[in-house]
């Protein structure tokens, strides 16, 4: 379960998120959609514990900044950045250490293998791709066991077969329990994941949707509806 | 706490590792151990040559070195920057369910390592160079290794991780610890105003009642006296105080919340300091972390260019919507070193009665050494988009490299015309040494060009500069040698235009070879 209640964050004088409410409950997948620059990644990273912020941000009903809360969650930055002296497994094993994880060897065996890493595991962070940091950043995320899981923008610079991978990994772990939050400005991705959407626009979280409300309306409608951006003709409404 | 130690045990065993498949990375890591051992027997003897290996000597270079920490460190720690974080720590560390205490206390083991290296080192050299009794020396270094990173680790926890101060007041704090350390700094600089600055009343400073009563770093140094000389009222009682303090601080960082609240400027610093070592491996001068967003100036002026030469005036917009057009940190380094050489050369300069060939000798070493000039020229080269112009490769290789020509002609003129006028150098030679510095630098940058494209990334930037220095140096020095020779035999005047010719006949064939680079943007290496 997240919940965020009146978040703000300035950075500066610019108001990048401004009073923010949102609610995922256990076992459902939110994606927030918005533009660049409509304060999604500000939003994730107040979650993480990364940014200063105003407002509420709990996680199974605990602040997101205690350790207990800490534990249950995991993230997946839009950039990966590794450590240029660890291996992919001892990135892995690192993480497993931090959260004290029940992750068994044979778990994470099979997340390196579903991610094409299992052969790359002696690589150092310094040797690997954009997309192959990508891959090692959402099996370290996954390591955790999480409750709750963040994501901005994870398939950018996804192979096809880690994309597909990788929905199939949040759909397990939604049916799991798990409570899942996608920040990405690519709709397409995201059509067959979300339970709940979320659609930001300057700062603002300008509406939401719950998947079992709109019948057969996908994302791109219900996005454009909000936004009043171009339809799929690309004529402004 | 077990994952940090275990990210900081796997990162040196693979950096150990690494450096050992690197035959030329060990080479230089035993060197620089062989050369951080002599440099330490060489200060020890020196020590002893200038009769300083007393009791009182040991007090003095510890008090220095208090001093130059305690500025250091307290300057770092008040403005959040003293603690290097990769961006890694971002994305893995800062989220993870661990104390932010610990991981800033964590972030800084470097730090601590030094004060530790240090701390065995003063350990060593008392008893050995200063013949101080063993006792003593333990003390001293429990108070170096326990009660000073006792108060470094406070402070900074302090400074860096008190989530009740607000950011707003907390830059408050930083400016009161920078007035503290200016006051500090005035209060040494009156003493030496007072006093005169002697050897005398340099030796007297460290025995100064006024220094031991300084609150922390005055406290501090008054544990040394303790130690060292023995029990005296003052150093009794600024011990006492600065063991309260250290007490106090601990106390008070050890209970004080937080949860994390400085991982943003962290971050922010990590990705900074990640940017600066990025410019800094590309070769470029780097003299700060983390600059204010650049602006630009409004440019109305319209340019139409077909081919290479587009490449040239897209540069020449790019230069005029810089603040200071085509001048850089470059000019004012040339201009420094011009104003400094024409003043404090002049006279010696003068004497030797060739004040031109010294001109050149300053052009020379300022080509061969200086790393400047690192402009957009280089990043023509990473960019796709010059191999698409369709134009040959020669004239890519020249409109991409003209504003550096222009550049290095400007300051040229700086050098060589506020040279040549405070040093009574013909206009004639003078002009000529802005060409030859000008051909040196295109030269220079010609060379480099080649070496990347045969080396590729396999003895990174020095290791690549070395090699452009000794192929620059081969190729000019038979011109040099050729010059120096008919100067001497025949007539003194030939010297500049053999140099300037032959440097011209020597760039522009290495020119032609840079100019293979740009066909196609696989490197050969």
């Amino acid at each position: 379960m997240l919940e965020i209640q009146e978040l703000s964050k300035s950075y500066g004088k610019h108001l990048a998120v401004d009073k923010v409410n949102l609610f995922i409950p256990d076992g459902q997948v939110g994606v927030l959609l918005g533009p660049n620059g409509a304060g999604k990644s500000t939003i994730i990273k107040c979650i993480a514990g990364l940014l200063r912020y105003d407002g509420r941000i709990g996680i199974q009903g605990i602040g997101a900044k205690k350790l207990e809360a800490k534990k249950l969650f995991s993230y997946v930055p839009e950039m990966p950045s590794m450590f240029d002296a660890l291996t992919v497994r001892e990135h892995i094993e690192f993480v497993r250490n931090a959260y004290n994880s029940s992750a068994e060897d044979e778990y994470i065996e099979e997340m390196l293998k579903r991610f094409e890493l299992h052969d790359k595991q002696d690589k150092l962070g310094n040797e690997l791709s954009k997309g192959m940091m990508q891959k090692v950043s959402i099996c370290c995320a996954l390591v955790t066991l999480p409750k709750v899981i963040l994501l901005d923008e994870p398939m950018v610079g996804l192979d096809p077969g880690a994309i597909k991978e990788l929905k199939a990994v949040l759909l397990e772990l939604r049916d799991k329990g798990a409570t899942v939050l996608i920040s990405t400005h690519m709709l397409e991705m995201v059509e067959e994941l979300w339970d709940i959407m979320f659609v930001m626009e300057k700062s603002h979280i300008i509406g939401s949707y719950k998947k079992d409300e709109v019948g057969e309306k996908d994302l791109d409608a219900l996005f454009f509806e909000m936004t009043g951006k171009p339809d799929k003709g690309g004529e402004k409404r | 706490m077990r994952a940090l130690f275990y990210l900081t045990k796997q990162s040196l065993v693979n950096n150990v590792k690494r450096a050992v498949k690197k035959p030329i990375t060990l080479l230089i890591m035993i060197g620089g151990i062989i050369y951080g051992v002599f440099v330490i027997v060489m200060l020890g003897q020196l020590v002893r040559t200038v009769k300083v290996d007393s009791v009182r000597g040991l007090l003095a270079i510890v008090t220095i070195w208090t001093i130059y920490m305690f500025f250091g460190n307290f300057a770092s720690y008040s403005s959040r920057k003293g603690i290097i974080f990769r961006p890694a720590h971002a994305h893995f560390v800062f989220p993870a369910p661990i104390s932010p205490k610990l991981i800033l206390i964590h972030g800084a083991w470097m730090n601590y390592l030094l004060s530790i290296i240090v701390a065995i080192v003063f350990f060593i050299a008392g008893i050995t160079v200063f013949q101080i009794e063993v006792w003593r020396m333990l003390l001293f270094f429990l108070t170096g290794c326990v009660l000073e990173l006792l108060m470094e680790g406070s402070i900074m926890t302090y400074l860096y991780a008190n989530d009740r101060i607000s950011a707003e007041n907390m830059k408050w704090v930083g400016r009161i610890i920078r007035a503290f350390l200016i006051g500090v700094s005035l209060l040494i600089i009156l003493y030496f105003r007072r006093y005169g600055l002697t050897l005398e009343s340099a030796w007297s400073f460290f025995d100064w009642p006024g220094l031991q009563m300084i609150p922390f770093v005055g406290w501090n140094i008054s544990a040394y006296h303790l130690i060292l000389l023995g029990p005296a009222p003052l150093n009794i009682v600024c011990t006492t105080l600065y063991l309260l303090s250290v007490a106090g601080m601990f106390a008070v960082a050890r209970h004080m919340k937080c949860e994390g609240g400085y991982y943003e400027d962290a971050a922010k610093f990590a990705d900074d300091y990640a940017e600066m070592k990025q410019q800094k491996k590309n070769g470029e001068m780097v003299t700060s972390v983390g600059k204010k967003k650049k602006k630009f100036r409004r440019v109305k002026e319209h340019y139409e260019a077909t081919g290479a030469k587009a490449i040239f005036y897209r540069q020449l917009l790019e230069y005029k919507k810089e603040k200071y057009f085509i001048f850089s940190k470059m000019t004012l380094l040339t201009l420094f070193i011009a104003v400094f050489f024409s003043y404090m050369m002049k006279d010696s300069v003068t004497e030797t009665g060739m004040p031109q060939m010294i001109l050149l000798g300053i052009v020379g070493y300022m080509t061969l050494i200086t790393t400047g000039y690192l402009g957009k020229w280089e990043n023509e080269i990473k960019s796709p988009y010059l191999f698409l112009v369709p134009d040959s490769p020669i004239k890519k290789l020249w409109y991409s490299t003209l504003m550096e020509h222009i550049k290095a002609l400007a300051d040229g003129c700086i050098l060589c015309i506020i040279l040549g006028t405070a040093w009574g150098i013909r206009p004639g030679q003078t002009a000529m040494a802005v060409l030859i510095y000008t051909v040196l630098q295109a030269n220079r940058m010609y060379i480099k060009v080649v070496v990347q494209c045969l080396l590729g990334d396999s003895f990174g930037k020095t290791g690549q500069d070395i090699i452009r220095m000794l192929i620059q140096m081969m190729t000019l020095g038979l011109g040099i040698g050729a010059a120096v020779l008919v100067g001497t035999l025949i007539n003194i005047d030939f010297v500049f235009p053999i140099i300037l010719i032959y440097s011209i006949i020597v760039t522009v064939i290495i020119g032609l070879l840079a100019s293979f680079r740009f066909y196609s943007m696989e490197q050969f290496a």
